[in-house]
């Protein structure tokens, strides 16, 4: 898969996941500053993850991402 | 009778059945067989099933007390997963579900959610970290509820509350710093949990080192935002403050101090803390100073129940805690 492919791919789970729009977010976005949530909505982004890219990111993983990029970074590796 | 042994009257009536993913492990298995033996739950071992009777039969214990579901039969897995991806609200799909159910500790929980086992109890040779996600993932969240938490219960020799010596507290232990949002899922979460472990009528402090706007900051207004919060969300509940601790469980206190009309005040049989670091103080204070036995920590939130135990629990305090969560689940039945 293409990198920006794979990149609108997690940016339409974080949407679904976090309730937002995807139109307002980026590979920028930080998910402490500008989404926020709580740590169930992380639980549901892995496992959103899970379900549609058949990649199992680790949860601690994916909290310690600063931006959606960084969570894009983690996908590949583990693809 | 002690609150235990009240407790473990009530399993008795009632034996519900408790899914042991980490079933090779000795303490665990033991706890799981006296459990069983005694007739306070129906204990399943959940893993590989020749393997698990090997050691079964290796430590003495009679095979007849448990119920085996090996986690390698195809049919059985296929039939719960079948069953768990048609519930409404789940997280995960057929794919990574038969991925993830590899791990006992997941197939137990999915057995769970779909009927086959009331309780999962795990926490020896898993994380908190890995039951919390487990459970977030399989069993999911109560409706309303933001967070996981839990609730402790005290046993305060000489002290005269609304239940005699026993407070309930929360939470001591999972949820470091809850926003007003959290607060009111941890007083809800902890009516719930005293309503179907004790048959109590839940009467829910949240405090504060405010009584009714007596100090003002932003700590306070947290807990009075989560009051808020809590009786939008559940009015049948009886969840008040902010109080100060003494005016949460002193009638005399609360006369001087709350000077409204409040079903809580003086008269509070659980207690929410504002955050851990008060949470943890605040119940080995009860501990050291009052002499009190503690049980718990209790998860609450999730859908059913879930119980992570104490890596060093030796074998009696393991055997007491599966038994708080069966009657909690059999308890959570009835409402």
């Amino acid at each position: 898969m293409e990198r920006k492919e794979l990149e609108s791919q997690v940016i339409a789970l974080v949407a679904t996941s976090y309730g937002v729009d995807a139109g307002t977010l980026t590979v920028e976005t930080s998910f402490a500053d500008e989404i926020g949530g709580t740590s169930v909505q992380m639980v549901g982004l892995v496992s959103e993850i899970e379900n549609e890219l058949d990649v199992m990111v680790q949860l601690q993983d994916a909290a310690g991402c600063a931006t959606i990029g960084d969570l894009v970074d983690k996908v590949e590796e583990e693809m | 009778m002690s609150v235990l042994d009240e407790i473990y009257a009530k399993a008795k009536l009632n034996p519900q059945k408790v899914a042991f993913p980490e079933a090779e492990n000795e303490k665990m298995m033991l706890a799981a067989y006296e459990a069983g033996k005694e007739g306070y739950i129906i204990p399943i071992l959940v893993g590989n099933t020749a393997k698990i009777k090997s050691l079964c039969a290796e430590r003495g214990l009679e095979e007849a007390v448990f119920e085996f579901v090996d986690i390698a039969d195809e049919e059985y897995k296929n039939k719960i997963i079948e069953a768990y991806v048609a519930l409404p609200d789940t997280m995960l799909k057929q794919k990574p579900l038969a991925r993830r159910t590899q791990d006992p500790l997941y197939f137990a929980m999915v057995m769970e959610a779909v009927g086959d086992a009331d309780v999962t109890f795990a926490g020896i040779d898993n994380t908190t970290g890995d039951v919390l996600l487990a459970g977030q993932m399989i069993i999911g969240l109560k409706p309303g509820i933001s967070t996981i938490s839990s609730i402790g219960l005290c046993d305060i020799p000489g002290f005269k509350g609304s239940e005699g010596t026993l407070l309930a507290v929360g939470d001591s232990a999972v949820c470091t710093n809850p926003t007003s949002e959290q607060l009111a899922s941890i007083a809800i979460s902890a009516c719930d949990t005293v309503s179907s472990l004790l048959d109590w009528e839940p009467r829910c402090a949240m405090v504060s080192y405010s009584t009714l706007g007596s100090g003002q900051g932003e700590l306070i207004d947290k807990v009075v935002e989560g009051v808020k919060i809590a009786n939008e969300l559940r009015p049948d509940l009886a969840i008040d403050g902010e109080f100060q601790f003494d005016a949460a469980i002193s009638p005399a206190v609360a006369a001087k101090k709350v000077n409204r009309e409040s079903r809580v005040a003086g008269k509070a049989n659980v207690i929410i803390w504002p955050d851990l670091n008060v949470g943890n103080v605040g119940v080995k204070l009860i501990q050291q100073f009052g002499k009190a036995d503690a049980y718990g920590p209790m998860l609450q939130g999730f859908n059913k129940v879930v119980c992570d135990c104490s890596r060093g629990a030796p074998v009696s305090e393991i055997k007491g805690n599966i038994v708080i969560s069966a009657v909690r689940a059999a308890g959570s039945k009835n409402y």
